[in-house]
């Protein structure tokens, strides 16, 4: 049987080859992520493995479960380093002292890329981890040294004068050298400064979040720690720099790894796709081989034998399509570095291709081509001899009706299971079971929708019916309408996505209109297109700016209510109205005092009422009962539990300045007085701004387009990813009119003879695909719009208030359909016109 | 274009042609290889086909009386010589005109696969005039459906007409657009005698009735008889031609054929 296998496979070289490529693209997700993963894993490792110097690490205790807690301490004492480093065994304790740095590359910006931080460390010359490559080292507060490759990506040589903005507060250095610290800086901006400037700008109260230890020669990590442990005060801890290191690593994998997450839910998708596709290319295939298989069996061979005969062709099209995903995957995954590179700013380095990668890669392909094929394998080995003959299956209705019946069924509990996680009533492996509903779902439509596919279709060409060629289209799209069907379902589960994914989009843009347009009074916003966030000096300088009223900073902290985690921020009850609208639904916003506003949630959380007393903690400041002056309705701007007044949010903060940049707000909203001309006070406020390199200043409308940009941004590579699983589809529609050209060879060549021009035989095949596209589009639009809606609603708390449809998108993704679908018959229609009329007709 | 209906319908009688031919050959050649290999299925024919007459064409398997009729009917391009139908020099069109000669100008009925499966026999029956975008005279639809006896098959898919149903359905759609000539390619080949009788008495009556030009190919000396003129093919030449025949002389004179 191997032999007519291999012959069934160069006999259908072409078709078999189109099914290939539907493997090779799902396949590729599937290697691209596993090949980006390992990367990134490589990438950190590199990181981490060089962090060798450091044998323990002295720091505040990190509870991942809740990163709101306050901190018992607020951080560790500079003068303690000194007393580490006397100790025996000790040969050197550095106080921690990093925080933001932004360095103004050449061309007036700051050098940054994406979401990567801008460091800056204090310039220590006995730091045995820094080399200097060029130039001196730092010796005063007006000169820094720059990291090799920031400087190389700043376009800034050694000894130009340019800008840096420690910590916020920008000022004029001379660049005295350039360093490395032999380490991946996968994107980030590293930049070293003074040491008393970094104390005075890192460290404000003389505290550090760690100390970095490193014992004498020969002395173990645990050693070392041991000798620090009797130093290390209450509420501190010592580790080895090996479980810092692994600590860190395990961190930020889990932070990407949502990245791999994401590829393997497009690897899903694509390969789902293809699986379609893999069996409607089989079940013709098989069909047209009726026959052959069926002399086969006439001839002896076993059901068992036909069926092997026919999975072997599947598995060596697995294979083929593996080896090319695999490679192709690669690619992806170079491609996807990029894509990280630009949006995150981290820079990944190596392709590497390990043995699990190569192994899952032809696993899932062999796997998935040999289970799709199954059935059309099965199919052809229950055929008996005699109804070879047979040209023409017409499907029972009562088939149709039963299949369309179980699908509506699977399709139901799919639905269910959907419902279930979205609801929250399943939270383990939600993920799973969610994607396993959704699956469930498509698959359940598919199976029926050969029911609904004969009206749809019908509907749909019934206007060209009038014409022979419009009629003899509609007849072929009818003609077999479960694989009309099948085909359009490929195309059916990317169209659903996009739908329910713009369905997502549009209400999360005109979600956050809807809270710009009803919360935001003042102005103007000035605002940071992304991290780091923005130094509140800022908005005291904006607030001198002649023509200003007032600013809403926001600064957040963390905070206790009543015991629980919680969200501290402070506001000017004065001046709130005129900068952003927050009702209360109890009690009035007239002022705070040592009272607190709560917000309707964090109200119900607590059970407190207006005139109640609760027990508040702001950030590390003592923790005291407070009465609750108002509740207000939860707002999007203002995402606080607790709002407190000024004195009371500087009482409890006064600790943590130094904490990680904190005090650093999102965006600062500006109200102009009264008479002030806007577009004057603006340039003003742009010229405050200025300084700061990476602010803008913007109005209420071009605030909504920077906040939505970030969610196109995302969305865009949504799109693009689910666009590859159309790419997919297109070509399942091009196999299948392929296939069709090659059954209907006689009929063509009938048609040809009896005076169908080339052209006219075009149009016809070209308006059966695209009815058979556009019936795809119409079902995965309505699924889609359903899932989007469902979405939305379910994530009405989350932010996502206002449902919006996107209803040019559904039009651009129907006639995109009937694009794709006259695309899609180019070639299947090129080779039918080549068909010769005299064999055509004249070959039985 | 050629509008066939100027020609009168009350045509009537066995000889009443006109005196230019429907469709005439020169010099034809058709040959399939090249060098020693070199097949000729044509080597060198002269034949006018005369205009309201039943030709049928017979000869040997390999005759080349089908190559003959394909070359005639534009479904195949000759190595040399001309083709006129219906005035058209047939040698010097491309595919395009090809094309519109035969749906506007040609009925065709081949032996089997005559219908496509998905249109009813009402649709393949107007076929030619709708892909040509033109309008069925409703009379002369009438006359070939009830002549034919269609009448209650219309609405029909070929799957669920027989043989000899499917036949006629056939040689209603190559009559239907009144075309200058009709070929058919064995039509009776895989019909029982009695569905035989039916399509070969219809192409006589329109012979008759309706000054129809129709072009036969065939084996068999019964269905030649329908004929007014039988010409004999062997060896990619026509040896012989024959008027009036009949079913005995017909197989008469193909037995001594092959002593030629």
């Amino acid at each position: 049987m191997w032999k007519v296998t291999l012959a069934g496979v160069r006999g259908h070289l072409v078709r078999l080859l189109l099914t290939c490529l539907a493997v090779t693209l799902g396949t590729a997700f599937v290697a691209g992520s596993f090949v980006l993963t390992d990367s990134l894993d490589r990438t950190f490792s590199a990181i981490f493995s060089t962090a060798e110097s450091t044998d323990a690490v002295v720091r505040l205790p990190q509870d991942d479960d809740d990163e709101a807690a306050g901190p018992e301490l607020p951080g560790l004492e500079i003068g303690l380093a000194e007393d580490i480093e006397g100790l025996d065994g000790v040969d050197r304790a550095v106080p921690q002292l990093t925080g933001s740095a932004l360095l103004q590359g050449a061309d007036g910006t700051a050098v940054r890329s994406g979401g990567a931080p801008s460091q800056g460390f204090a310039w220590d010359p006995d730091d045995p981890a820094v080399r200097l490559l060029d130039g001196r080292g730092v010796e005063a507060a007006d000169e820094v040294v720059v990291e090799e490759t920031t400087l190389e990506r700043s376009g800034l040589a050694v000894g130009d004068e340019t800008v840096v903005i420690v910590n916020g507060t920008p000022s004029d250095v001379t660049i005295v050298g350039e360093a490395t610290n032999d380490l991946p800086t996968a994107g980030a901006t590293v930049v070293f400064v003074e040491a008393a400037l970094a104390r005075e700008q890192f460290a404000p109260t003389g505290v550090v979040q760690s100390i970095l230890v490193t014992g004498v020669e020969g002395s173990t990590q645990e050693e070392v720690v041991a000798t620090v442990a009797p130093l290390v005060p209450d509420g501190a801890e010592v580790i080895t720099g090996q479980q810092q290191a692994d600590e860190t690593q395990r961190t930020l994998q889990e932070a990407l790894g949502f990245v791999t997450t994401f590829l393997l839910v497009f690897a899903g998708v694509a390969l789902f796709v293809g699986a379609f596709i893999i069996f409607n290319t089989f079940t013709m295939l098989v069909a047209q081989r009726t026959r052959e298989l069926a002399l086969l069996r006439a001839v002896g061979a076993s059901r068992g034998q036909v069926v092997r005969s026919v999975l072997a062709e599947a598995v060596l099209v697995g294979l083929a399509g593996a080896a090319a995903g695999l490679g192709l995957g690669v690619g992806l995954a170079a491609a996807l570095q990029a894509l990280v590179a630009s949006l995150f700013g981290l820079q990944l380095d190596g392709l590497p291709v390990q043995p699990r990668t190569v192994v899952a890669t032809f696993v899932v392909g062999v796997v998935v081509t040999a289970v799709a094929a199954v059935l059309p394998a099965r199919r052809a080995s229950a055929t008996a001899p005699v109804a070879a003959m047979r040209d023409d299956q017409a499907l029972p209705s009562t088939t149709v009706r039963t299949r369309a019946a179980a699908g509506l069924g699977l399709a139901a509990g799919g639905a269910a299971a959907m419902a279930l996680v979205l609801t929250d009533r399943i939270t383990e492996n939600a993920l799973p079971v969610l994607g396993t509903g959704v699956a469930a779902v498509f698959l359940g439509i598919a199976i029926a929708s050969p029911a609904v596919s004969k009206p749809v279709v019908w509907l749909l060409t019934a206007p060209l019916a009038r014409t022979a060629v419009g009629r003899l289209a509609q007849r072929n799209a009818l003609r077999n309408p479960r694989r009309t069907a099948a085909t359009a379902s490929a195309l059916m589960v990317g169209v659903a996505l996009v739908g329910a994914v713009s369905v997502l989009s549009s209400s999360a843009t005109a979600s956050v209109a809807d809270i710009v347009e009803n919360e935001l009074e003042g102005e103007l916003v000035v605002s940071d297109g992304g991290p780091p966030t923005i130094p509140v000096g800022v908005a005291d300088q904006v607030a001198r700016v002649d023509g200003v009223a007032a600013v809403l900073a926001l600064p957040f902290t963390p905070a206790e209510l009543d015991g629980d985690d919680a969200l501290a921020m402070t506001v000017d009850p004065g001046t709130l109205p005129d900068l952003v609208t927050l009702t209360a639904l109890e009690g009035s916003l007239d002022e705070l005092g040592e009272g607190v506003w709560l917000s309707e949630s964090a109200a119900e959380e607590v059970g407190a009422d207006v005139g109640d007393s609760v027990l508040v903690q702001v950030g590390t400041g003592e923790s005291a009962d407070r009465e609750v002056l108002a509740v207000h309705e939860d707002s999007q701007i203002i995402g606080s539990d607790v709002l407190v007044s000024a004195d009371v949010y500087a009482a409890g903060t006064a600790d943590l300045q130094s904490r990680d940049g904190s005090g650093g707000v999102q965006y600062v909203v500006v109200d102009v007085a009264d008479g002030s001309d806007v577009a004057e006070v603006r340039e003003r406020v742009t010229d405050v701004a200025a300084q700061y390199l990476t602010l803008s200043v913007l109005d209420a409308g071009e605030f909504t387009g920077e906040q939505t940009a970030q969610i196109n941004t995302v969305l865009g590579l949504l799109y693009a990813l689910l666009g590859l699983s159309l790419v997919i589809a297109t070509l399942g529609v091009v196999n299948t009119l392929a296939l069709s050209v090659v059954e209907r060879t006689r009929e063509i060549g009938l048609l040809r003879a009896i005076g169908l021009t080339r052209p006219q035989l075009r149009r016809t095949m070209t308006i059966e695909s695209v009815a058979t596209t556009v019936f795809g589009a119409l079902l995965g639009v309505t699924l889609g719009l359903a899932f989007g809606v469902a979405l939305q609603q379910e994530l009405v708390d989350d932010g996502l208030e206002v449902l919006s449809v996107p209803w040019p998108t559904v039009v651009v993704v129907l006639v995109g359909s009937a694009v794709v679908g006259v695309l899609a018959a180019v070639l299947p229609a090129w080779r039918a016109t080549r068909i010769d009329v005299l064999r055509a007709i004249t070959t039985d | 274009m050629s509008d066939t209906s100027s020609r009168t319908a009350t045509v009537t009688g066995r000889h009443a042609a006109d005196a230019t031919p429907v469709a005439s050959a020169r010099a034809l050649t058709k040959v399939y290889g090249s060098g020693d290999a070199a097949v000729h299925a044509l080597a060198g024919v002269d034949v006018d086909f005369t205009r309201g007459e039943f030709t049928a064409i017979m000869g040997p398997s390999g005759s080349g009386k089908s190559t003959l009729m394909h070359c005639m009917a534009a479904l195949d391009t000759p190595t040399s010589g001309t083709v006129v139908v219906d005035g058209v020099d047939v040698s010097t069109l491309k595919d395009a005109a090809l094309t519109r000669l035969r749906r506007d100008r040609i009925g065709f009925v081949f032996q089997s696969f005559n219908l496509v499966p998905t249109l009813s026999a009402a649709e393949n029956i107007t076929l030619p005039l709708d892909i040509a975008g033109r309008k069925a005279d409703v009379g002369w639809y009438d006359t070939v459906v009830d002549i034919l006896g269609l009448g209650p098959r219309l609405g029909h898919r070929p799957n669920q007409l027989s043989g000899g149903q499917q036949q006629r359905v056939a040689a209603a759609r190559a009559l239907i657009g009144r075309p200058a000539i009709v070929f058919a390619d064995e039509p009776t080949g895989n019909l029982d005698s009695r569905s035989s009788a039916e399509v070969l008495g219809f192409l006589r009556r329109s012979v008759d009735e309706f000054g129809q030009s129709i072009v036969m190919v065939t084996h068999e000396p019964s269905a030649a008889a329908y004929a007014d003129r039988v010409v004999f093919c062997a060896d990619g030449r026509l040896v012989d031609e024959m008027r009036r025949p009949t079913a005995e002389r017909v197989l008469d004179r193909m037995k001594t054929l092959g002593d030629l």
